[in-house]
């Protein structure tokens, strides 16, 4: 997990937590009729470097690629990139609630659109967890 | 000359027999936000209310650097009070009317900044690590793996045997999103006093923003921490302590 602080003063770095959530502040914040508002035609869009999933040839062909080379004698634990936790964790706070939920390899996923709640967004969707360095555009 | 409004906060010096300006050294000393080059930013008071203003450079455009000078003047001024953070791009024509809207509402943003007392946002972004939720997809499902093995033994199969392979495996990608998003969702929620939903941006199965006392916060972050070590596919970034950007109301 990456907890980034939002408030660290000054500083080079200071700005990469705010960086994520830039959103904010195009899309969320007070909004008062009396001001005006800067027209936002032309936004420098914050491309970051992901690979979206809109369900393409390109994705699959990716996938069953990375299932070849999946060691799938080796547990899901024993693959590489787990995260670093910050700090001194302790469990306890999500034990509980993790408990019967997913645990290690041998899930099942027939069930799960059955469970979970349909946001109902369309969102565009990826599946890969690799983030590559931002486009710097200035 | 324009003025650029980051955003709104108590003016704990407000005299009632006069608007007093709060001393500008309350604001981090050389504290710049918008332009190029920065212009310092001040406080314009008005209605027992604080307004953290800069002049507004001509023809300011939604730049990263100033968008990201936006978010950090707020976080700055966050850290020494209270702040109804603005969307980005407001501009007044005049101090003056600053002092006018703050006195014009003055109820209406206190009510808001006395809900928001001693509260952050705090939001969690859940991307999937890639080999980790291919490994889990295929552990669940049999016809998987047997499709898998098959495609192997024939050196990595045909285009169409891959191509309807990857399709099911994004399918069953896309069916673990749903579920690790509610999972995410269920076990954050009730650490906060409110949740709202980030806007749509590409890239993360969960966007969420919390609005969290401190204390809460730190067990958001316990909580989020654990919610990793037992589910290794999932990676959560969690900003905060935020303004809190998603929880106020024109």
């Amino acid at each position: 997990m990456s907890v980034v602080p939002a408030q660290q003063s000054g500083g080079a770095g200071g700005t990469s937590g705010l960086y994520d959530v830039l959103e904010l502040v195009l899309d969320r914040g007070l909004v008062i009729d009396a001001f005006v508002r800067v027209s936002l035609v032309g936004i420098e869009i914050l491309k970051i470097d992901i690979r979206v999933v809109v369900a393409s040839v390109d994705t699959y062909l990716r996938f069953a690629e990375a299932c070849n080379r999946l060691d799938l004698e080796a547990g899901p634990n024993r693959s590489p990139g787990l995260p670093d936790l910050v700090g001194e964790v302790t469990e306890s706070g999500a034990r509980g609630k993790a408990k019967g939920a997913l645990s290690g390899a041998a899930q099942t996923v027939t069930d799960a659109l059955g469970q979970a709640r349909e946001k109902g967004e369309s969102r565009v969707r990826r599946a890969t967890g690799s983030r590559k360095d931002k486009e710097e555009s200035e | 000359m324009t003025t650029y409004v980051y955003g709104i906060a108590r003016d704990e010096r407000a005299d009632p027999a006069g608007p007093a300006e709060p001393e500008p050294h309350e604001l981090p000393e050389g504290l710049t936000g918008v332009g190029d080059p920065p212009r310092p930013v001040r406080v314009v008071g008005g209605g027992g209310l604080t307004a953290v203003v800069s002049d507004c450079p001509d023809r300011l455009r939604p730049k990263r650097r100033d968008l990201l000078a936006h978010q950090r003047v707020l976080a700055e001024v966050g850290r020494w009070s209270t702040v109804l953070p603005m969307r980005f791009g407001s501009v007044s024509d005049s101090d003056e009317k600053v002092r006018a809207v703050l006195a014009e509402h003055a109820e209406r943003y206190r009510e808001q900044l006395d809900r928001l007392t001693g509260r952050v946002e705090y939001n969690v972004k859940a991307v999937h690590r890639e080999e980790v939720v291919l490994h889990l997809v295929l552990a669940g499902n049999a016809e998987l793996r047997a499709l898998a093995a098959a495609n192997r033994a024939s050196g990595g199969g045909s285009y169409e045997e891959r191509l309807r392979f990857g399709e099911l495996v994004a399918h069953g990608v896309r069916e673990r999103e749903v579920r690790d998003a509610a999972l995410v969702e269920d076990s954050l929620r009730p650490l906060a006093e409110e949740c709202r939903p980030g806007p749509e941006s590409a890239g993360w199965f969960v966007n969420l923003s919390f609005l969290l006392t401190r204390p809460a916060a730190e067990r958001l972050l316990t909580t989020a921490a654990g919610l990793e070590k037992a589910h290794p596919q999932l990676d959560l970034k969690v900003h905060g302590p935020l303004p809190p950007y998603s929880f106020v109301t024109p």
